[in-house]
């Protein structure tokens, strides 16, 4: 079943708002919850995308898949994947930081956020100057 | 991942090439946070700091412009106004934001009134706005 995009846009923003709400407590120090428990919302929608992830490459296991249609979508999925796991490290080792749990300079915090920027900027980057030469 | 680039760019109302400009410019900024933060021997002021934000948002206006005025010679009136429209709305309510967070990071004890919820004020109402669009696009 594929969700239409005002569906997939509210989920986005309901997560989105309330991690703001939050953070914004926080930062005012209206609230003094974990940094952990601040980034929940974060976690919630992360566990969402994986799940929706692994069960889009699950369905490749189906008896009437034809692996000619999937050889680019899988690798697509896998960078995808990898992504969100970078994303995931990134939050988490952020917020050590914040909770002083470990401490690790900023610019190592970073690193798994600048991969994926960078993947992202390939990527992107890709789509406009292919198209640019179509 | 849960959008394609295509859905992006019909939602966000951006083209894909002032996406990739915003996106160099989170990553260049993100490396001056990090410089500042580890060498604080440097004495980067936050303005600085700030500075790929601001290019990125000045070159995304420049180019709306151009696309605008070409679209409006095509005889495109309605799109061209709609579409600078949209565009300034959103870039304005960003600066906002970065210059508000930029005067507090810069200045802690002079913008101690400046609380974080009014800094982020003009991304909730962005994200008003674009939950609105998306429904329009879809």
């Amino acid at each position: 079943m594929k969700m239409s995009l005002a569906q997939r846009v509210l989920l986005s923003w309901i997560f989105a708002l309330i991690f703001l709400i939050m953070l914004v407590l926080k930062l005012d120090s209206k609230i003094h919850w974990n940094w952990f428990l601040i980034f929940l919302p974060v976690w919630a929608f992360d566990t969402i995308l994986i799940l929706m992830l692994i069960v889009n490459m699950a369905g490749r296991c189906k008896a009437d898949f034809d692996p000619r249609d999937g050889e680019q979508s899988l690798k697509r999925r896998i960078w995808y994947l990898i992504a969100l796991l970078l994303k995931l490290a990134f939050c988490l080792t952020l917020c050590s930081l914040l909770e002083s749990i470990a401490s690790v300079l900023v610019s190592v915090v970073c690193i798994p956020l600048w991969v994926l920027m960078g993947g992202a900027l390939v990527e992107l980057g890709h789509s406009v100057f292919h198209s640019r030469r179509d | 991942m849960l959008f394609s680039l295509r859905e992006l760019v019909q939602w966000l109302g951006f083209a894909t090439f002032e996406l990739f400009l915003h996106l160099l410019a989170l990553l260049v900024f993100s490396m001056m946070v990090a410089l500042k933060v580890d060498l604080s021997s440097l004495h980067l002021s936050w303005w600085l700091v700030f500075v790929p934000l601001f290019a990125a948002d000045g070159l995304s206006t420049y180019f709306t412009a151009i696309v605008s005025i070409r679209l409006y010679q095509e005889n495109e009136k309605r799109l061209a106004v709609l579409r600078l429209l949209w565009v300034l709305t959103v870039l304005s309510l960003k600066l906002v934001c970065e210059v508000l967070l930029c005067q507090k990071l810069d200045d802690q004890d002079q913008a101690r009134d400046l609380w974080y919820g009014l800094i982020v004020s003009p991304l909730f109402i962005l994200l008003q706005l674009l939950m609105i669009r998306a429904c329009r696009v879809n």
